[in-house]
C-alpha cells in the first residue's frame, strides 16, 4: 500500500498541498480528478518522493516517512518500485525511443527483456517508430514509448500524469485496457485523468481533489451522486464542456 | 619563386617553427580543456563560490586584448617579480589562461542549460545518479559541448600566433625571418596561410562534421 496522510507543501508562499490524504492499494486503479491547478501533479511527485513534502507522512513497503525528515535519516529512494510518468515524458533525447526503454532495464537488471518489449512494441503498435529518436516521433507515441518505459520495469506501484491526453481514441482504449492487467498483475496505480467517463468505467476509487486537499472519494458512484458542493460544480462545468 | 618554392625550399625551417607552433598549442589544448571543463563543472556546481570568481575573470579576460595580456605578462609582470621566464612559457602560460576561461564559459553554459526533467526520468526508473551521470547527462553534455570547444581551440591554434611578437620561434617567426633575408612577402605569408588552412581547415571541417552529426534539434514536436 501507498499512502500520504496529511501532507503539507507550500511552494513560493502558496499552499499548493494542504492536509492531503490518499491511498493507492496494491491491484487497485485509483484515479485523481480535480481542476487545473489543484495540486494534482504536486501530490503525484510528492508520492513518487521526487518532491518532498513540508509535513505528513507517506507510508510504503511496511516503512512510515514522516517528514520533515530528521538530520540523520536518509531520503527514501523508492524508484522503481515506485515509478511514475509524467505529463512532459522526458524521454532521453540522445537516445533512440527503443534504448529509451532498454537503457533503465540494463542499467538496473543487467537485463535484455527483448521478449517482453516485442510484446510491447506489437501491443502498441509502435514498430514503425521505435528506432527513431524522441523529436522524430510524434506526442502520442512518445507517450506510448514512456508508458512502456515504466512498465517493463514492473513497479510495485505506478503514479500517471494526464498520460493519455495526447492519444488517439484506439490507443488510449488499449493502455486502459492494459492497465487493467496492471491491476489484475497486483499492481497500484494512480493516475490523474480529465476522462470523467474512463473513471466511471474502470475506477477502483475516485478522488476529488481541490485547493490542495482531497474534497472527496470513493467508488465511481461519487461521480453520478456527488455530495461535496465542489465536486458537483465541477462536474457540471466538466459536462458542459464535453 | 612560388609560395610552393618557398615552403619547399625553407622546409627545414618551417617544419622547426611548426613543432614549437604544435608544443605550444598542444599545452594550451590540454590545460584549457582539462582546466576549463574542470572550473566549468565547479561553477555549475557551485555558482557563487566558484561560478562567480570565474565568470568575473572571464569577463575581465574578455575585455583584454590578447597582446596587451601577453605583453603585461611578459615584460611589466615579470619586472616586478624579478623573474625572467621562456618566452615560450610565457606566451604558453598566458593562451592557457585565456583558453581555461573560454572552455569553462561553454561547459557552465551547457550545463546550466541541461534540463534537470531528465535526471528525474532517470530517477524514477531506478537509475544511480553515476549511472545518470555516465549514461544521460555527459553524452548530452558532450554533444552540446564539443562543436564550440573544437572551434575555439582552432581559435587558440590560430592565437599562438602572437608568441612571435615576444620572440618564441614558432612559424610565423619563421617566416618573418625568412622574409627578412630574401624579402617576397607575397609568396611567404601566401604560403604561411595556405600552411595554416592545411591545418586549420580539417580541424573546422571535424567540428562542423560533429555539430551536424551529434548536436541535433532536441526540440520535439
Amino acid at each position: 500500500m501507498l499512502k500520504c496522510s496529511d501532507m503539507k507543501k507550500t511552494i513560493g508562499g502558496r499552499r499548493i498541498l494542504d492536509s492531503a490524504n490518499l491511498t493507492v492499494e496494491a491491484g487497485k486503479l485509483s484515479l485523481l480528478i480535480g481542476p487545473s491547478g489543484s495540486g494534482k501533479s504536486t501530490l503525484l511527485r510528492a508520492l513518487a518522493l521526487l518532491d518532498l513534502p513540508d509535513s505528513g507522512t507517506i507510508s510504503f513497503d511496511g516503512r512510515d516517512y514522516k517528514f520533515p525528515l530528521s538530520d540523520k535519516q536518509a531520503p527514501p529512494k523508492p524508484w522503481p518500485g515506485i515509478t511514475a510518468v509524467f505529463q512532459q515524458l522526458f524521454l532521453w533525447p540522445h537516445l533512440t525511443l527503443r534504448q529509451n526503454i532498454t537503457l533503465p532495464i540494463t542499467l538496473r537488471y543487467r537485463e535484455e527483456r527483448t521478449e517482453q518489449l516485442n510484446e510491447f512494441i506489437e501491443m502498441f503498435s509502435m514498430k514503425d517508430f521505435i528506432d527513431r529518436y524522441p523529436n522524430e516521433a510524434s506526442l502520442g507515441q512518445r507517450q506510448r514509448v514512456a508508458l512502456v518505459r515504466a512498465f517493463m520495469l514492473k513497479p510495485e506501484f505506478i503514479l500517471l500524469d494526464e498520460i493519455t491526453s495526447s492519444l488517439d481514441v484506439e490507443q488510449t482504449a488499449i493502455i486502459l485496457s492494459y492497465l487493467q492487467k496492471l491491476k489484475q498483475a497486483g499492481i497500484g496505480i494512480l493516475a490523474i485523468t480529465h476522462l470523467l467517463h474512463f473513471a466511471e468505467e474502470a475506477a477502483d476509487v475516485i478522488y476529488f481533489m481541490d485547493q490542495g486537499t482531497i474534497v472527496e472519494h470513493g467508488d465511481p458512484s461519487i461521480l453520478l451522486q456527488p455530495k461535496n458542493e465542489r465536486l458537483q460544480k465541477f462536474l457540471s462545468v466538466v459536462k458542459q464542456a464535453s | 619563386m612560388t609560395p610552393l618554392d618557398i615552403l619547399i625550399k625553407y622546409q627545414h625551417a618551417l617544419s622547426e617553427g611548426l613543432i614549437v607552433t604544435f608544443r605550444l598549442a598542444l599545452i594550451i589544448w590540454t590545460v584549457g580543456i582539462v582546466c576549463g571543463s574542470l572550473v566549468g563543472a565547479l561553477s555549475s556546481r557551485w555558482p557563487l563560490a566558484v561560478g562567480f570568481p570565474a565568470r568575473t575573470v572571464s569577463f575581465i579576460l574578455s575585455g583584454v586584448p590578447v597582446l596587451v595580456f601577453l605583453f603585461w605578462l611578459h615584460y611589466p609582470l615579470q619586472g616586478m617579480l624579478g623573474v625572467v621566464i621562456d618566452p615560450f612559457f610565457t606566451a604558453a602560460a598566458t593562451l592557457s589562461i585565456i583558453n581555461v576561461f573560454a572552455v569553462s564559459d561553454i561547459i557552465r553554459t551547457v550545463l546550466n542549460e541541461f534540463p534537470q526533467q531528465y535526471l528525474v526520468a532517470a530517477k524514477v526508473c531506478g537509475i544511480e545518479p553515476l549511472q545518470a551521470m555516465l549514461y544521460i547527462q555527459l553524452p548530452i553534455v558532450l554533444r552540446q559541448a564539443i562543436p564550440s570547444v573544437l572551434t575555439l581551440q582552432v581559435n587558440m591554434l590560430q592565437g599562438t600566433l602572437f608568441a612571435s611578437l615576444i620572440s618564441v620561434g614558432e612559424v610565423f617567426r619563421v617566416a618573418q625571418q625568412i622574409n627578412s633575408q630574401i624579402y617576397r612577402p607575397v609568396e611567404i605569408y601566401t604560403a604561411l596561410g595556405l600552411l595554416f588552412l592545411c591545418i586549420c581547415l580539417p580541424m573546422n571541417g571535424i567540428a562542423l562534421w560533429l555539430k551536424s552529426r551529434y548536436t541535433r534539434d532536441f526540440s520535439e514536436r
